[in-house]
């Protein structure tokens, strides 16, 4: 009987959560503390395998899920564009996916290594969240090594802090 | 009087104290400088060149300056040609008329300005009491052609060795205690992965290679351990693996943050890195074996490419008026030194084996040049003058 207590209060915090987030769509990934365990936080969205094999698809092509500076949550406009996605993925049971994270030129080239790879995985995390299987989808940082715009200017790094979607069969 | 001082000179030498004595103070730059008197060593053949290396070598230490009747005598000759070059070399103190030592240097034509290297360090050593740096070596990401690589060059910017030629983005070289392997993070693939190249066979071999990133290697003082962030749990977060490639543990849990440029305590007690939890990228300090990280940058709204300095003192690029300033904080007394100053962006300082000097990445109208710092005031020295972008340095560990 608690148990039911706990689990109700926790679907209606998570409720809560959910609304107060307004159009602001955070990662579906409860927040952490530092040194805190979260007991599957660690494997519910562990990584697949690297999958290197298949044939890209080229036919397809899905619109860049762009992003603030240093930002990697996922907002409002954005969404759209993963929820096609992973339309798309639900009628194609055979492809498989890389959501490939890049940034723009400025900051740490380090840190955007890092910065890439979680704007792909909170990509991952959100196509998960719809029902996409975790195993179909892997993900790739290109820090800030590859801008679509070679440009220094804001019209530039915006197009630049984005995830591509690279489809394989 | 004379006696006197030349007395005290004698008994801080004689006690090994960390601060040297100085014989003769400057007034300009850096603290305690000795003028050094190199009238005294001839130089026959190619031999000029030899002695310029270690008049350039000894200016940059930031020890000495060159004066005739300085404090400091140097003695001998420098010799070049016939395969090979050479310094018999004799250092004196003339106010007490003894000797600090007498030394032969010898290398093959093709590593000749060693020879200068090593005599300027094992003179700073005699002198100052302190290691030198004009020896060491400094890996190094370069792009000559536009196209990057992994490259190692000496103290000064010279002997450019170029080790990969993949022509990918790469980045963030960590030099092994040893100073026989390099681990670093590399694109050729597709994929940001850790690889170590061995530098006596040439061969590279990879070392991390989870699903997810791969990324800023940093080895362990004992040389068994990398610190390095993975994502393979999915999102970025710091860990800890055997330099071989296996057991990586897991060390920070940060759902919603990014962590990046893991580096250590010189005892290998902590890891010092970049997380952004706090709505920006900052500089943390954690345990090797895990519990509650510390941030310990406050000032500047980013903090990243943190390098901890063989005396303790944390080096990383703060962003103050838009641009990247290097900053030195000491953790034990929260005292923190802006480095440098000006419109330029200064990335990536790595601390010298001398403990006194950064190398960093200067960035000016997009172009990105190594420049040597000096945390005592001497102004920064350019290092890479060829063609393209420079960047990424790292300093060996002597």
């Amino acid at each position: 009987m608690p148990r039911t207590i706990a689990y109700l209060s926790f679907v209606l915090m998570m409720s809560l959560v959910v609304l107060t987030s307004g159009c602001k769509t955070k990662k579906p990934r409860p927040a952490a503390t530092d040194g805190e365990v979260l007991p599957g936080a660690d494997t519910e969205y562990a990584m697949p395998e690297r999958f290197e094999d298949g044939e890209r698809i080229t036919d397809v092509a899905f619109e860049n899920v762009l992003f603030g500076y240093n930002q990697y949550d996922i907002t409002g406009a954005e969404v759209a564009k993963i929820e096609a996605v992973a339309s798309y993925l639900q009628q194609s049971t055979d492809v498989r996916l890389i959501a490939e994270g890049n940034c723009d030129e400025r900051g740490s080239r380090e840190y955007n290594v890092s910065l890439g790879e979680n704007r792909a995985q909170a990509v991952r995390a959100y196509l998960i969240s719809l029902g996409i299987d975790g195993a179909r989808v892997q993900t790739k940082s290109n820090g800030e090594e590859m801008p679509l715009d070679a440009g220094h200017g804001e019209a530039a790094w915006a197009i630049n802090r984005r995830v591509e979607f690279a489809l394989y069969r | 009087m004379v006696k006197g001082f030349a007395f005290v000179c004698l008994m801080c030498v004689a006690a090994g104290m960390a601060w040297g004595a100085d014989v003769t103070v400057s007034g300009s730059g850096g603290s305690g400088k000795v003028g050094i008197d190199l009238g005294g060593l001839t130089a026959a053949g190619q031999g000029g060149a030899l002695k310029q290396v270690l008049i350039e070598d000894l200016k940059r230490s930031g020890w000495f300056t060159m004066a005739a009747g300085g404090g400091v005598e140097v003695r001998g000759q420098c010799v070049s040609g016939g395969g090979s070059a050479r310094i018999d070399a004799e250092v004196i103190n003339p106010a007490t008329a003894t000797r600090y030592f007498s030394r032969a240097y010898e290398e093959p034509t093709a590593t000749w300005r060693r020879a200068a290297h090593r005599l300027a360090d094992d003179i700073v050593k005699a002198v100052k009491n302190k290691p030198g740096m004009a020896n060491a070596r400094i890996a190094l990401i370069g792009a000559p052609g536009g196209k990057k690589n992994l490259f190692i060059c000496d103290a000064d910017g010279q002997g450019l060795v170029q080790l990969t030629r993949d022509n990918k983005p790469c980045m963030t070289p960590a030099w092994s205690p040893d100073m026989r392997t390099i681990y670093y993070m590399s694109f050729h693939t597709g994929y940001a992965d850790t690889y170590s190249i061995e530098l006596g066979s040439r061969t590279r071999k990879k070392v991390a290679g989870f699903p997810g990133i791969n990324a800023n290697p940093a080895v362990s003082p004992s040389g068994q351990q990398l610190a390095i962030i993975l994502s393979r749990d999915g999102n970025s977060e710091l860990y800890v693996m055997s330099t071989g490639g296996g057991g990586a543990s897991r060390l920070t849990r940060t759902g919603e943050a990014a962590e990046a440029s893991p580096c250590w305590s010189p005892d290998g007690g902590q890891i010092a890195y970049v997380s952004d939890r706090s709505g920006s990228p900052q500089v943390y300090t954690v345990s090797r074996s895990g519990g509650s990280p510390t941030r310990v940058t406050h000032r500047g709204n980013e903090n990243v490419n943190p390098d901890w300095g063989a005396d303790g003192r944390l080096a990383y690029s703060s962003r103050r008026g838009g641009r990247y300033q290097v900053c030195v904080l000491d953790p034990r007394t929260g005292v923190e030194t802006q480095i440098t100053t000006g419109g330029a962006d200064y990335e990536e300082a790595s601390w010298a084996p001398d403990g006194r000097h950064l190398v960093a990445a200067k960035t000016s109208g997009y172009h990105s040049d190594l420049y040597l710092l000096d945390t005592l005031g001497d102004p920064e020295v350019r290092l890479t003058t060829m063609q393209g972008d420079w960047y990424s340095p790292a300093w060996s560990p002597r």
